[in-house]
């Protein structure tokens, strides 16, 4: 039993830092039933940003999320209002193409301007741990990860429930037409929405660079576990997205435990798709 | 005129690919090398079409069958001696087998989760390579034809997987298989009242593209020499054929020829900035979907008023 | 009083792609009156008030809402201007609440202000609204969500509310009901346009009725100067 404490602890802090990574992907894809493929290279441009910007004015990670996440936000609405938009509403693949157009390019941009070496953000944050028993530990970032997740998620669903915005972009995704009539520029609602969702992913960005290494390459293997959780736990529902996180995160450590570190990407991936063919809607999912 | 251009198709075309045969003839190394490039993109290409264009079903994850035919025909020449041509040919059996087993889980997904369910499967797999060590690991394995082969002998294989692909193809769409693809593709309404039948055509195609992209990957790593799972798994392979075909045009028997072409000149004359030319690429892609969705010969058939590989009957 | 045109629509075409759905409409709306258009399936009356909403923009001939065009404007620029449209088929958002439906109609710059008064007149309005406010939409019984549309169109505060096939699949009693508090509203001088395949029931509510056939008016007058036999042969075209 010993053994697990770490696995499950780290597994469930992870989960949050998965719920985040995912949360921005969720929310489009229950909007305009879109799969970003460009989210999680998306997500590791916040990440180079934030090291950009960490170098050049030499502030720790934590404050370039200040410029990092409006930038996002830009990034976002540009991506939908004038590439994903143009494309939207007549078949599925013209606009799941673009948003992978969009992966390579922003994948070979950030290999030319970074080169293809292992990046971090430094924090000394990344050392810590708090000792809980001689056989566990709590370190630190995991803890801020899982933290800032459920903020961030929280906030969101605040935004959704309580503004004009949110309320605008859920009546969007339940009926475009009829939210047109109420007055809602649905396309200009498209692209805010993008854009809270690239928000929400710089942030996860950078929580990403200060936990892990990353790379011009890193990108779609954060896509895939955005759309890991989505798939476990279905879509629009925070509950789910943090439960799927929470699922994800721990049959990936475990099974690291079990089957041996280089394992654990590969026991995440079975677990997914045995989900995908048992239950193509999620477990959480409604639809 | 167009109609002219119309009935001397076959001609046409009869004598480009006899061209194409004579190229090992004419001593020319870099040519050599760029037709058999182009002839092994246009196979792995137009099996994508087939998939994307033809059957409604978008891959994401056909590096599963490079990376498949590249090992097999890496182990069956490293391990068993076994002679080389045979070595692609299994390749290719054991890709089909491996779509097949891929059918059982992913065949249950629609549209994006499909997509991105084989994308799922081929990291799974390339995980399981760079861990098993039967396959050495993440260090990868060298290929030792048996018995030596000629770079000539590598050509006449890509050529024939090359034409073979769209020959395959027309056959397909000609044949009662394609028939019922085609009803499907012009309405969905055809497809909802034979859901079987769907299923099972659209399995055929996807077992099919396996086993080309797999005997298709296999001459390519005999060509290489070396196989790694980190590139022979990667989805690189896939973003590779997507942009060959959106831009050449997807759901055309020409669309990926052309592609190709564009493909393997853009990456040999920008060899050296590979970076650059996926960037180029990526974006050239997208203009097309924005701009002319039905890429370079869609458009073009559209103009002129025939395709020039029309597999419909008339 | 001088009588002020809300709405002009003249000469209009609308096609969807390549069908022609209008042909050369015009139709005049005065403001505080109830106009019906009625005519059968297909006719072409959605598709008017959806090119009038902005949903569709016409092919040719102008729309003018007190006086000022409005053809080439996009659904949000109408609402904006005072234009509410209940959509047929009500389309309320079901996985929104009662309430937030409603303060969905509200979304408009100009409406915001005012949300909480034009809640409580809605409420007042359709108590049942107030009931059900917390609840899912799509929990709703079909009167009730009718209810909801129209109470959800009333939300912008519009000038002019255009209403399609409200009485569509709900029973008699629930008709008369929404339809009397429909000419509540109107007493208190909002403009409305019914589009209705019910002849009888919303010419019984006009000032004003047309009768459309394959995309043309072919009838038009007071309703009292119609007679049923000449609305039924404009209606099937006999």
């Amino acid at each position: 039993m010993e053994d697990f404490a770490q696995p499950i602890v780290n597994g469930i802090l992870l989960g949050g830092l998965y719920a985040i990574i995912a949360i921005g992907m969720s929310t489009m894809f229950g909007i305009v039933k879109l799969v970003n493929l460009a989210h999680g290279d998306l997500m590791i441009l916040g990440s180079f940003l934030s090291l950009s910007l960490g170098t050049w004015m030499g502030i720790g990670p934590l404050w370039t999320l200040l410029l990092v996440v409006p930038i996002m936000y830009f990034v976002g609405f540009f991506v939908q209002g004038f590439l994903l938009n143009r494309v939207l509403g007549k078949e599925m693949e013209p606009p799941l193409l673009v948003a992978f157009g969009v992966s390579i390019i922003l994948q070979n941009l950030l290999l030319m301007i970074y080169t293809p070496d292992a990046r971090s953000l430094m924090t000394d944050l990344a050392v810590k741990t708090i000792p809980i028993t001689s056989y566990l530990n709590i370190p630190v970032i995991y803890l801020l990860d899982a933290l800032i997740g459920v903020a961030v998620i929280t906030i969101l669903y605040l935004l959704f429930q309580r503004t004009y915005l949110g309320r605008a972009i859920r009546a969007a995704s339940d009926d475009e037409v009829a939210a047109r009539l109420m007055g809602v520029n649905t396309r200009n609602i498209y692209a805010k929405a993008m854009g809270i969702a690239m928000m929400s992913a710089g942030v996860a960005g950078v929580l990403v660079g200060m936990t892990f290494t990353f790379y011009p390459h890193t990108g779609p293997q954060y896509l895939i576990i955005a759309f890991g959780v989505v798939v476990i736990g279905g879509l629009g529902s925070m509950k789910g997205t943090l439960a799927g996180g929470l699922i994800l995160a721990l049959s990936q450590l475990l099974g690291a435990q079990i089957f041996g570190p280089g394992y654990q990407l590969f026991c995440g991936y079975v677990v997914l798709l045995i989900v995908l063919a048992v239950r193509p809607q999620g477990i959480f999912g409604t639809v | 005129m167009k109609k002219a251009i119309y009935n001397s198709r076959w001609y046409v075309l009869a004598a480009l690919v006899l061209i194409l045969g004579i190229v090992p003839l004419m001593g020319d190394q870099y040519l050599l090398f760029f037709c058999m490039l182009f002839f092994l993109y246009l196979a792995l290409a137009q099996m994508w079409n087939l998939l994307a264009g033809y059957s409604g079903l978008i891959s994401l994850g056909q590096q599963s069958f490079v990376g498949m035919g590249g090992y097999v025909v890496a182990v069956m020449s490293n391990y068993y001696g076994v002679y080389i041509w045979l070595g692609v040919l299994l390749g290719g059996v054991f890709s089909a087998l491996l779509g097949l087993f891929m059918s059982l889980f992913i065949f249950r997904m629609k549209g994006v989760y499909f997509a991105i369910g084989t994308w799922i499967f081929s990291e799974a797999l390339l995980i399981w390579f760079s861990n098993w060590e039967y396959t050495k690991y993440g260090m990868g394995l060298f290929i030792k034809p048996n018995p030596n082969i000629s770079m000539t002998e590598i050509y006449y294989a890509s050529l024939i997987v090359g034409v073979g692909s769209v020959a395959l193809v027309y056959g397909i769409l000609r044949s009662k298989l394609g028939l019922g693809l085609m009803a499907m593709r012009d309405d969905e309404a055809v497809s909802e009242t034979m859901g079987v039948e769907v299923f099972r055509s659209k399995l055929y195609c996807f077992l099919i593209g396996a086993f080309v992209t797999g005997s298709t990957a296999g001459i390519l790593y005999i060509f290489q020499v070396f196989i790694q799972p980190y590139k022979a798994f990667a989805i690189d392979w896939t973003v590779k054929l997507v942009f060959i075909v959106i831009i050449g045009g997807i759901g055309t028997l020409e669309g990926p020829i052309v592609g190709a072409f564009v493909f393997v000149l853009l990456s040999q004359t920008l060899a050296e900035y590979f970076s650059v030319s996926m960037l180029i690429l990526g974006a050239i892609a997208i203009l097309v979907i924005l701009i002319a969705p039905k890429g370079i010969m869609g458009t073009l058939q559209e103009k002129l008023g025939f395709e020039i590989l029309s597999p419909r009957r008339k | 009083m001088a009588e002020v045109l809300a709405l002009r629509v003249f000469d209009l075409d609308a096609h969807y792609k390549d069908f022609q759905a209008l042909w050369a409409v015009s139709l005049d709306v005065k403001k505080g009156e109830v106009v019906s258009i009625i005519g059968a399936n297909g006719s072409g009356k959605s598709t008017l008030l959806n090119t009038i909403s902005g949903l569709l923009t016409p092919t040719r001939g102008t729309i003018e809402f007190f006086g000022q065009e409005i053809g080439d404007l996009v659904p949000h620029k109408t609402v904006a201007e005072g234009i509410s449209l209940v959509p047929e088929g009500r389309r309320v958002f079901t996985r929104l609440t009662v309430n937030e439906n409603l303060v969905m109609g509200s979304y408009v710059p100009r409406s915001r202000p005012n949300k909480n008064k034009s809640l409580k007149d809605i409420h007042e309005l359709f108590p049942v609204l107030k009931a059900r406010q917390n609840q899912m939409a799509d929990t709703l019984s079909g009167g009730e969500q009718q209810m909801l549309a129209i109470g959800r169109a009333l939300m912008s505060e519009p000038k002019l509310i255009l209403c399609d096939e409200i009485s569509l699949g709900l029973a008699p009693m629930i008709i008369k009901d929404i339809y009397k508090r429909l000419m509540q509203i109107n007493a208190e001088g909002l403009t409305i346009v019914l589009v209705e395949q019910d002849i009888r029931r919303s010419l019984k509510a006009a000032n004003h009725a047309y009768v459309m056939l394959e995309g043309k008016v072919v009838l038009e007058g007071e309703p009292s100067s119609l007679t049923e036999d000449e609305v039924k042969k404009a209606y099937f075209g006999l």
